[in-house]
């Protein structure tokens, strides 16, 4: 068992050394492979962005509910909205505090301040305790039924044209990931085919005496894999360094809006499925170029 | 050990090289293998290791049928035989004793073992203290001895040598066609392709005649 442990590490340190022989060959490699797995994980990860950029949304509230001005006991109304079947949660906003915060973020305290009296209503934020659509149209419905309620806003609408287009996106996304995965196993394909070519006599010489199929694979596999994960780290840097450069617009633009929204970039999960998709995708097209060439040397 | 039946040979596009061969070895025997250039000795051994198929006839190789044994049994087989190839077959970017030790560790000998055997077979040929050089700083005949040296690593139960002192003066040839004679000794079946009728005249062993005409002259 040691001695198996021990002759994998030294095909791995041999595979090594292979690739830092060739080092402009090596990298040129690499850095395609990277670019290639870094157009699908930066359209992911832009993905996931809008996605929590619409269900931030959600979570603060899906309806504003506005409540008639002379509504003598507008607490009560919050109140009752809160107990009915279907909220998770409610926000009372005073026409006092509305304004308030109307001033801070609007920008147009000086204007505001002219006026006698608050022409705001009160309004209540409620947050569905589910967010499919008929459970949004059935609480639209009783919300619109309590006494005192003037009218229902919601985001229902603008949500859902959202999640449709996050749908098409995410469609797209894996359409594209396939299409440059195979891609990504066809020029690693390439790479270990001149590699293999390479190594013709060796090969030759090994099936000579005896050595087996999978013996004459193992280290092909080894580097088909390592330039694959060494590309998708090439990927990860890739899109990181993007997030880094579209960040301060994106803050800049969420402070306009008083949002605390930042963009995310792979994180340590992405990270982890971009090598594992990589290593895959490299151990792959190198088995793939090795059975074919192994096919066309074999001696009898 | 061998046996050949009614075996055929013609390479993809040419003419035949072998036509109806028949012969026997028997376990332990030493047999040389003569002829004229082109006769098809080369061939005839790369059909026994299975280098080459025959296209007719059946061979067999220690009780098994070379036609019916899988593609996943043939590096296996191979195991069994040392073959010292006539152009050598050395690896020109590795030292003398990964060459030699090529055989072992595609068995997965490691360690103490593998530098045990391989210094043992490099010091029978006379290169122990050539190990850590590259085949081509050595002369040719020195470099027959190498390939002489991997066959042999394995300890294997059949020799076959095509032509093992082609490049090697006249006291080295008769060493190392000694060096055979001391393997057949020990129980080892060898099979030695050779134009030297010197080595033949003076070890009185059985001769196999392939003539010009690619046939089997009657012993
Ligand atoms: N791979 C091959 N493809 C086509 N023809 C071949 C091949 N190998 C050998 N031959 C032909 O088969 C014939 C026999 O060759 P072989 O090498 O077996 O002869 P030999 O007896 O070993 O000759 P020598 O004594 O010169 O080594 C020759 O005519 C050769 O040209
Ligand atoms: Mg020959």
């Amino acid at each position: 068992m040691s001695g198996y442990l021990s002759r994998h590490a030294q095909v791995l340190l041999a595979t090594l050394g292979d690739m830092l022989r060739e080092p402009v060959a090596s990298a040129l490699a690499i850095a395609v492979i990277g670019i290639t797995l870094a157009l699908p994980a930066g359209l992911f990860t832009a993905l996931a962005n809008v996605q929590r950029l619409s269900t931030g949304w959600q979570r603060s509230a899906a309806f504003s509910v506005y409540l008639h001005r002379q509504t003598p006991a507008p607490r009560q109304i919050a109140t009752a909205i809160g107990r009915l079947p279907g909220v998770k949660s409610v926000a009372y906003v005073s026409p006092a505090a509305g304004l308030a915060l109307f001033r801070r973020l609007s920008g147009f305290g000086p204007a505001l301040a002219t006026l006698h009296s608050n022409p705001l209503p009160p309004v209540v934020l409620v947050t569905p305790r589910r967010e499919t659509p008929s459970a949004l149209a059935q609480l639209t419905h009783a919300l619109q039924r309590v006494p005192g309620v003037a009218s229902v806003q919601s985001d229902l609408h603008w949500l859902e044209r959202l999640q449709a287009g996050l749908a098409l996106g995410r469609r797209l996304a894996l359409l594209l990931t396939a299409l440059l995965g195979l891609a990504v196993l066809l020029i690693l394909g390439n790479t270990i085919r001149v590699a293999v070519m390479n190594r013709a006599t060796e090969i030759e010489v090994i099936q000579l005496v005896g050595g087996t199929d999978r013996f004459i694979r193992r280290p092909f596999l080894y580097a088909g894999a390592l330039q694959g994960i060494l590309g998708a780290l090439a990927a990860f840097v890739i899109v990181e360094i993007a997030v880094l450069i579209l960040d301060g617009p994106v803050r800049h633009l969420a402070d306009l809006y008083g949002s605390p929204y930042r963009l995310q970039g792979l994180g340590l999960h992405g990270l982890l499925w971009l090598v594992l998709g990589g290593g895959a995708l490299g151990w792959t097209g190198s088995r793939l170029a090795v059975a074919r060439e192994l096919r066309r040397r074999r001696l009898a | 050990m061998i046996e050949l039946r009614h075996v055929f040979k013609r390479y993809h596009g040419g003419a035949d090289v072998l036509t109806d061969i028949n012969f026997t070895i028997e376990d332990g025997e030493m047999v040389f293998l003569t002829g004229p250039s082109g006769a098809g000795k080369s061939t005839l051994l790369k059909l026994i290791a299975l280098i080459e198929r025959p296209t007719r006839g059946q061979i067999s190789v220690n009780g098994r049928d070379l036609a019916k044994l899988s593609r996943r049994r043939i590096p296996a087989f191979r195991r069994e035989i040392g073959v010292v190839f006539q152009d050598n077959k050395l690896l020109n970017d590795r030292t003398l004793f990964d060459n030699v030790a090529l055989p072992l560790i595609v068995r997965g000998v490691t360690g103490d073992e593998l530098r045990r055997r391989v210094h043992a077979a490099l010091d029978k040929v006379g290169l122990l203290a050539r190990a850590r050089n590259h085949p081509l700083t050595l002369s040719g005949g020195e470099q027959q001895r190498v390939g002489i040296a991997r066959a042999i690593t394995n300890r294997p139960p059949l020799l076959i040598a095509d032509e093992p002192t082609g490049n090697l003066d006249a006291a080295l040839s008769d060493e190392v066609i000694d060096l055979f004679s001391d393997f057949h000794a020990h129980g080892t079946t060898v099979l030695i392709a050779t134009h030297e009728k010197r080595h033949i005249e003076r070890l009185r062993k059985r001769v196999i005649t392939l003539r010009k005409d690619h046939s089997l002259e009657a012993a």
